[in-house]
């Protein structure tokens, strides 16, 4: 175990030498300050009675607090959710390779470490740099419109949290593809393809109506049964933020599914690097 | 030994994707939830509104000076119904769509209510004046002095029936006839033995109620051209929703419940009259439209209202009263200088919920019957 965290470390390090890490939490903060003090919010007896941005009048309806906030929120989960995966998709697909890279890699299995120990290492350092920076956005928001409106609610950095398990099945593949070929540019191709392919899975029983039925629709739905309903979480994400109904049946079991989705995608990853000559 | 743990991982990925595929489509469910419920909110004539409005345009009142500049002009058919309305400012008149109402799936609720509570009083009712409520009313007004009813009285029974109550008849105006009741008597133990109201029958198509005989001849002088200038409290572009109308501040502060009788009163403070719409058609939506001379009181009682309702709602989710959140949440003051629009609107499924006592009642009543009788 002190493997895997000595890994998880060693990747956190890596990511905190590089300026493109640097400039998205400084292009995070920025937003957060520029929200808090240019955002002017007037607040009666828990009603948004008007609201100001850069000066500018936004939403003149008076309505309670919490329903004038859904749709910020659920906008601001919306963009962490999709926006964060895209960015981990960018900012992390070439912390794999780098540790694969020929004389790293050999320099890294003369250690006293299992094979799968690399890997799950560069999962969890991975992991703990998408957990922190989704915890940093979602937490300053909170922050923000709580004190600027007295309406404190933990949804936002909930969704944040289910975006962070999503990208875990994504990073899972990228992690896996960097196993079999060492290319950054490969493997940041395969994350946006598993993050539409769960796009799509997220709307499966929307989208199979319009296949042809038979053959092509069954192969449609056998496929995306198995793939992460990425927009489905997204959408839940979305409705905790905005303290709206789930649209889903268990948040937990498809939570745990997506989950569990990305440990399979790493276990085939650990069956194939165990394999691996280098 | 490598070999067999390197097998091991595929063996484990293969387990975790088939409880993966389980957990999500356990969690993800096969049946697609419902969209979150929305309202539509009358804020603007609907073309089926704008056709019944066009419709209703049906009486030419007499010209009564020949040779003015006034018969010169193109004669346009009005709504006689409008016509009637009162004019001027600080007056109320408030007009339900009954045969929309009637056709709506709550109007259809309410008189499935209605038939089972009511039903034979209904029916006495129609045989006895030849009036079905649910087929020939088609519009109810209430106003300050009284309520017109708008819809098809042509039958005789009604006739005999206004005649027999002692009253004295005679025609007034071109096509109306008044039914004045008798003076009312003093009853031997002091008290009054009233008449009811006055009426007035105009058209076979219009019914008049009044608290005098002065008031129904002024409806009546509106209807056929002899009323004032002034325009009616409700025009033509208003007559959208099910329910809508003009309340004026006196009447609305009579409204309010006696805990909120200072919003009551800073209303009509600040209010010169209320705008109503309600639409029956799916939900219950209402729309109220608040103007005032002074635009920062009006602002500062649409931000009040605004708090109040927040108020309402948050104290509805603090005793778990979902449905009452849930109703506020569609809940909005729209500000928009010396006037602001207040949205309120009542789910579907909320009054289904509402109205379910009746159907309780009603099912409790037909299995009472069935457990008394013997079985054979």
């Amino acid at each position: 175990m002190n493997g895997v965290l000595g890994i998880a470390g060693y990747v956190l390090r890596e990511a905190a030498s590089r300026k493109f890490i640097l400039a998205f939490l400084l292009g995070v903060t920025g937003v957060l300050v520029t929200l808090s003090l240019s955002l002017k919010i007037e607040v009666v007896d828990g009603a948004l009675a008007a609201s100001r941005l850069f000066g500018e009048v936004m939403d003149i309806n008076i309505r309670a607090v919490d329903v004038a906030l859904k749709p910020v929120f659920m906008a601001a989960a919306g963009i962490v959710f999709y926006g964060g995966i895209l960015f981990g998709i960018v900012s992390c697909s070439d912390f794999a390779t780098s540790l694969l890279s020929p004389g790293r890699i050999e320099h890294l299995l003369a250690l006293p470490l299992r094979r799968w120990h690399i890997l799950a290492g560069t999962f969890l350092g991975v992991m703990s740099l998408a957990l922190l920076g989704s915890l940093y956005g979602s937490v300053g928001l909170v922050l923000i419109f709580g004190v600027k409106t007295g309406y404190w609610t933990m949804g936002p950095v909930i969704s944040a949290m289910l975006a962070c398990v999503s990208f875990a099945a994504v990073y899972s593949v990228m992690l896996t593809t960097a196993t079999i070929i060492r290319s950054a540019a490969l493997c940041a191709a395969l994350g946006g393809i598993t993050l539409v392919a769960g796009i799509i899975a997220g709307f499966r029983t929307k989208i199979a109506p319009f296949i042809e039925e038979g053959v092509s629709r069954e192969l449609f739905k056998g496929v995306t049964l198995v793939l992460p309903r990425l927009s489905s979480l997204a959408k839940a994400g979305m409705d905790l933020a905005a303290s709206t109904p789930l649209g889903v049946q268990s948040l937990t079991m498809l939570l745990a599914g997506v989950f569990v989705f990305g440990l399979g995608v790493l276990a085939l990853g650990f069956w194939w690097f165990e394999g691996r000559d280098y | 030994m490598r070999q067999r743990r390197r097998g091991l991982w595929l063996v484990f990925a293969v387990v975790l994707f088939g409880l993966a595929a389980w957990l999500m489509l356990s969690g993800q469910g096969e049946e697609e939830a419902p969209p979150p419920p929305k309202v539509a909110f009358p804020n603007r004539m609907r073309p089926a509104e704008r056709e019944r409005m066009e419709k209703r345009r049906t009486y030419v009142a007499p010209v009564v000076d020949a040779g003015t500049v006034a018969q010169q002009q193109p004669i346009r058919p009005s709504d006689p119904i409008l016509a009637a309305l009162p004019r001027g400012k600080g007056k109320t008149a408030v007009v339900i769509e009954a045969n929309a109402i009637r056709h709506s799936p709550i109007g259809e609720m309410l008189l499935e209510c209605l038939m089972n509570r009511e039903g034979a009083e209904l029916e006495r009712f129609k045989k006895e004046t030849g009036v079905d409520p649910f087929q020939d009313l088609d519009r109810m007004v209430l106003t300050d002095d009284g309520v017109i009813l708008s819809g098809n009285f042509g039958d005789d029974r009604l006739k005999n029936l206004l005649t027999s109550r002692g009253s004295t008849n005679y025609d007034y105006g071109d096509s109306a006839r008044l039914f004045e009741p008798p003076v009312p008597q003093q009853r031997p133990d002091g008290s009054t033995r009233r008449g009811g109201p006055q009426v007035g029958l105009w058209n076979n198509q219009m019914l008049v109620f009044g608290r005098s005989a002065d008031g129904v001849k002024e409806v009546i002088d509106r209807v056929e051209g002899r009323g004032p200038d002034e325009p009616p409290v409700i025009s033509e572009s208003s007559t959208y929703g099910e329910m809508y109308g003009v309340l004026s501040s006196e009447q609305l502060k009579k409204l309010f419940p006696k805990e909120q009788q200072e919003l009551a009163a800073r209303l009509a403070e600040v209010a010169e009259n209320v705008e109503l719409h309600v639409d029956a058609s799916s939900d219950f939506a209402m729309t109220a439209q608040v103007k005032g001379p002074d635009a920062a009181k009006v602002t500062d009682l649409g931000k009040s209202l605004g708090g109040a309702l927040s108020l309402a709602r948050m104290q509805a989710q603090a005793e778990g009263k979902t449905e009452m959140a849930q109703l506020l949440d569609f809940a909005k003051v729209r500000p928009d200088g010396d006037e602001f629009k207040l949205e309120l609107a009542v789910p579907l499924e909320v009054i289904k919920q509402q109205l379910a006592f009746c159907r309780e009642q009603q099912s409790a009543q037909n299995e009472k019957p069935q457990e008394a009788s013997p079985t054979p």
